[in-house]
């Protein structure tokens, strides 16, 4: 037997329900969107994406094979024995902890979950995915500024990814 | 006025079979009266306690040595926060176990998720206040596993972190959300679930096979008051002063105060997230921190709909819930007890 769809009209209560439900739901809407447009512009204080460059001294102060902690940029200045800077996050790509450079092994050692990094910022033992964030370097006469506002994400490391100051001073 | 407004709770007259502890084990009524208890001692902790990194610490070292009963206070709010998410988790498990998620309260049961939802945030948004080195990491490293998720894993990150790091902007955000919103949101949502069991016609009696067969007339009926009253109040009580003897006799943990530069030996995420953290050690990230939870979720959601035998859920429905139930109970015993610095497996003893 074929049924015959007659169209129902909507009764009076019936649009005003909908009426107020649907205006519910806009206004739920507006305090949704106003609250995460309030907190996205509110907090952007610290927010990365801008420049945010920092001296950190002098050329001559991290002679090669060092390895410096700058608290200001949470970060690590490495020169390598070959030659060539990189600005190394301390934040672990697993989990966020911070991790520190142990001077006997010469390499970085997550106390969290064991990852460890070489001073390239390479993976050397998982669970890390990938390689420490880097920083954009660059040499102003003498001086090392590091640019603490853009980390670059990276999933190993290349030689590319050195700095040298004998390029562009 | 007042016992008109009871009313819908709770009926004048009751079935005498309701009066069975076994048939409830008072969880569900013991995680309100937590809920409750968690709002005064927090509106309390809130008169001391200042949003901002550094004095965020020093105000809750202020509370747990100037202030009176301070101490007793912030450990009640403390242990309590964290046996509301057990005790929540053993509700749950007993309403399925009871077969009591089918039409007509099956709303009521997704209303339960949202609550069990909401009570972990709170825990979670808790956990970073006292700003030591424990919430600290803790927290750090639970806001991590969410970079894991596809697409949107980074920015989420960032948001609510407010940056990088964990800083001021997180603690705000963290306040903001465990003194404001979920308060809020818990109450409403709790006056809703118990109406809504009210108006189901109270506890379910027996799975709901015999319930439809047994003739409503020849059941026994007790009045409310001082029957069921007496036996709440006296529940509530035993477990007040449990609550209560655990605070007085356990310190909560206070460690030294967060150092972003320094993350502590053997730092875990949050208890409830290990099973989470557990997993990322054995699946690929986007699993563990991502597709399982979701699935975990819709599944727990979509169970008052699908494979329902006689009132009963399924072998399938029933083998996948404990099956689940049992994996995220041993990983996250594991997560805790079993992982000592470096992840490394220990014995705890
Ligand atoms: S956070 Fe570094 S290994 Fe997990």
């Amino acid at each position: 037997m074929a049924m015959v769809k007659t169209p129902q009209p909507t009764s009076r209560r019936g649009f005003l329900t909908r009426l107020w439900i649907g205006l519910g739901v806009v206004a739920f809407l507006q305090i949704l969107a106003t609250t995460v447009l309030s907190l996205l512009s509110g907090r952007k204080r610290s927010q990365t994406g801008q420049d945010q460059i920092i001296e950190v001294g002098k050329l001559s102060d991290f002679p090669p094979g060092s390895v410096t902690f700058i608290a200001l940029g949470h970060l690590y200045l490495c020169h390598l024995d070959t030659g060539g800077f990189l600005a190394i996050s301390r934040k672990c790509t697993h989990l966020g902890c911070a991790i520190p450079w142990v001077t006997e092994r010469k390499q970085f050692e997550c106390p969290c979950h064991a990852s460890v990094f070489d001073i390239t910022g390479k993976v050397l033992k998982s669970p890390a995915p990938r390689a420490l964030d880097l920083y954009p370097i660059s040499f102003k006469r003498n001086q090392v500024t590091i640019n603490i506002g853009k980390s670059i994400k990276r999933s190993t490391f290349k030689t590319e990814q050195l700095a040298h100051p004998q390029e562009l001073s | 006025m007042t016992s008109h407004f009871l009313l819908h709770f709770r009926p004048k007259r009751i079935p005498k079979d309701a009066l069975r502890f076994t048939l409830t084990w008072g969880l569900g009524g013991m995680a309100a009266l937590m809920i409750v208890q968690q709002l005064f001692s927090g509106v309390l902790l809130g008169f001391f306690y200042e949003p901002h990194p550094v004095q965020a610490y020093e105000s809750v070292q202020h509370i747990q040595s100037k202030v009176f009963l301070g101490q007793l206070l912030r450990n009640l709010h403390h242990w309590t926060g964290h046996a509301l998410v057990i005790v929540v988790f053993l509700h749950m498990l007993r309403v399925f176990v009871s077969a009591a998620f089918y039409p007509p309260r099956h709303w009521n049961w997704l209303v339960g998720l949202g609550l069990g939802l909401l009570v972990l945030i709170a825990n979670f948004s808790g956990y970073l206040l006292p700003w030591d080195q424990l919430s600290y990491w803790a927290v750090t490293i639970a806001i991590s596993m969410l970079g894991y998720i596809p697409v949107l894993g980074m920015g989420l990150q960032n948001i609510i972190r407010g940056g990088e790091e964990l800083g001021a902007a997180t603690l705000q955000l963290f306040y903001t959300i465990h003194t404001t919103l979920i308060p809020l949101a818990l109450a409403l949502l709790m006056v809703y679930h118990f109406w809504f069991v009210r108006r189901a016609g109270g506890v379910l009696l027996s799975p709901a096979k015999k319930e439809n067969t047994v003739e409503t007339t020849k059941r026994e009926y007790v009045s409310f008051a001082p029957e069921l009253l007496v036996r709440e109040i006296a529940f509530a009580a035993m477990v007040s002063c449990a609550l209560l003897l655990f605070s007085m006799l356990v310190n909560a943990p206070l460690g030294n105060i967060a150092n972003p530069a320094l993350t502590p030996a053997a730092v875990k995420a949050p208890w409830y997230f290990l099973g989470a953290q557990e997993l990322l050690l054995h699946v690929p990230a986007v699993f563990a921190v991502f597709v399982v939870p979701l699935v975990l979720v819709l599944f727990l959601g979509l169970i008052p709909f699908v494979g329902q035998k006689n009132g009963e859920p399924s072998p399938l429905v029933k083998f996948l819930f404990y099956g689940t139930l049992a994996l995220l109970v041993g990983l996250t015993i594991t997560g805790i007890w079993f992982r000592g610095p470096g992840m490394q497996l220990v014995w705890p003893w």
